[in-house]
């Protein structure tokens, strides 16, 4: 212990985090019944709480594969101290900046009997310019500490474009790696005039992107090309449940994942990337890091949680994980 | 034993020199927090102001002859227009520059040493003067409590 001002040996050079952004977390409720009864009553035999959101969930993936993470964005004050909370017990650091409404919720009903999910969403809370000030400030702060930012998610109410496009040309201009996780209509309208290292459309509602259809093979290498075009090093897409693929200018690897009897989707895909991006910056190989992504997926869907179950069982998983280079 | 890395809560909030009084009293509201450390455009902790140090400025005549810890409670429509007045100023002219810092490393005994000697709340946790956590009483008891065999005390 020390006390400030005073001179102390200095400590070795620290290793830098990863940051991860979710401008629009929210508590997720997993509520499961045999059956969702509409227009009436339900009673759920068993319902838990975690925190969500995609930045959030690559965050806690990440932990599990021992990553040092940051996690930051905005988040309700009111009813948000078990969401940090939940965090930090698994690793993750928190820096969220806190905005005077109530943390959003989320609430994903899993029926056993039906095999079917349903997810209703809450609007994110409004935020207001001087919570945009002060987190850009925050998030200065952060970027002489880190490795790479990921940004994930939608905006909530008072964020635009013009802000994600702010954050990512300073953690550009610092020579810090970024990856845009977002909804492909959200990334086709920001990402003019910003560049990344990893992009990953998430094309669970669109199907399409740049006016290609996802399911065919020709038009998923347009998808690629466009957003390399735009500057991407590497992308990364997901197209069914099940397949992945990753690609550079010099290689395409596919992947597909095994998801065993799991009955609960979320996180898979956010585990994905954050197995990729945690065995790329260690390996700089594509197809070892999407084979570790393919484990954490895995390792993810026999969990309940949206992250995996341990690093211990990814790399059990990563074992059995098939990918193939097919450019 | 274990060390503060063990322990320490993984959280980085905190102001810097430039903010406002009024929107650290914002923040320690809304966090229920008593107070947070200062630092500069690098995250590296320079200070630490609590909500006393907030209190503090709203009187600056009578500190000088009453009891700090009691002040601004008799009276909070006063409180509330002092804040007012000085809301506006900055946390570097009244933040604490004379504090203690731990690293990870640090062990439970010589932090609990420290927090008793030296009267602290909480005590930042920094690497290479960087903010990566802080330490608490009650974290740092039920650590205590756990390490004396009542296992199951901390959450």
């Amino acid at each position: 212990m020390f006390k400030l001002g005073k001179k102390k040996k200095e400590e070795p050079q620290d290793k830098k985090s990863i940051l991860t952004v979710t401008l629009n977390p929210a508590f997720d409720h997993i509520l499961f019944l045999p059956e969702l009864k509409l227009g009436t009553f339900n009673r759920s035999p068993e319902t838990f709480r975690m925190p969500g959101g995609k930045g959030v969930n690559v965050a806690s993936s990440l932990a599990m594969m021992g990553q040092e993470v940051v996690a930051t964005g905005f988040l309700g004050a009111q009813g948000s101290r078990m969401f940090e909370e939940s965090l930090r017990k698994i690793g993750v650091t928190t820096a969220f900046v806190y905005v005077n409404q109530e943390i959003r919720t989320d609430f994903f009903v899993i029926e056993d009997n039906k095999n079917r999910q349903s997810l209703i969403v809450e609007k994110g809370i409004p935020i207001e310019l001087r919570y945009l000030n002060g987190f850009k400030a925050n998030f200065e702060r952060l970027l002489p500490s880190t490795e790479l930012v990921e940004f994930g998610g939608s905006f909530p109410e008072g964020v635009s474009c013009g802000f994600l496009k702010e954050l990512v040309r300073e953690a550009n201009k610092k020579n810090i790696k970024t990856v845009l996780n977002l909804k492909e209509k959200t990334l086709t309208e920001c990402m003019e005039g910003i560049s990344a290292f990893l992009v990953y459309p998430d094309l669970r509602e669109s199907k399409r992107m740049f006016g290609q259809d996802i399911y065919r093979p020709k038009d998923r290498l347009k998808i690629v090309e466009e957003l390399q075009k735009h500057g991407a090093e590497i992308v990364m897409l997901k197209y069914g449940n099940l397949n992945y693929l990753v690609a550079t200018k010099d290689e395409i690897w596919e992947g597909e994942i095994e998801l065993g009897e799991s009955k609960i989707m979320i996180g898979i895909r956010d585990a994905v990337l954050a197995g990729f991006i945690s065995k790329y910056l260690e390996t700089n190989n594509l197809g070892e890091a999407l084979k570790y992504g393919l484990g954490a997926g895995r390792s993810t869907a026999k969990n309940k949680r949206n992250h995996p179950n341990s690093k211990k069982e990814i790399e059990e998983f990563v074992l059995m994980a098939k990918v193939k280079k097919v450019s | 034993m274990k060390k503060v890395r063990d322990f320490m809560t993984r959280d980085l909030t905190s102001v810097t020199e430039e903010t406002k009084l009024k929107d650290v009293a914002e923040l320690l509201s809304m966090r229920a927090l008593s107070g947070v450390p200062v630092v500069d455009h690098e995250n590296r902790v320079v200070g630490y102001i609590s909500e006393k140090d907030v209190i503090l400025s709203m009187f600056p005549e009578k500190v000088k002859i009453e009891n700090p810890d009691v002040i601004g409670l008799t009276n909070l429509t006063q409180v509330i227009n002092r804040l007012g007045r000085v809301g506006d100023a900055k946390v570097a002219d009244y933040m604490d520059k004379n504090i203690h810092i731990v690293s990870e490393g640090t062990s439970t005994s010589d932090l609990a040493e420290i927090m008793l000697q030296k009267d602290l709340k909480r005590v930042p946790v920094v690497r290479n003067r960087r903010l990566v956590g802080i330490v608490d009483r009650s974290s740092l008891s039920c650590i205590l409590l756990e390490e004396n065999g009542m296992e199951g005390v901390c959450r």
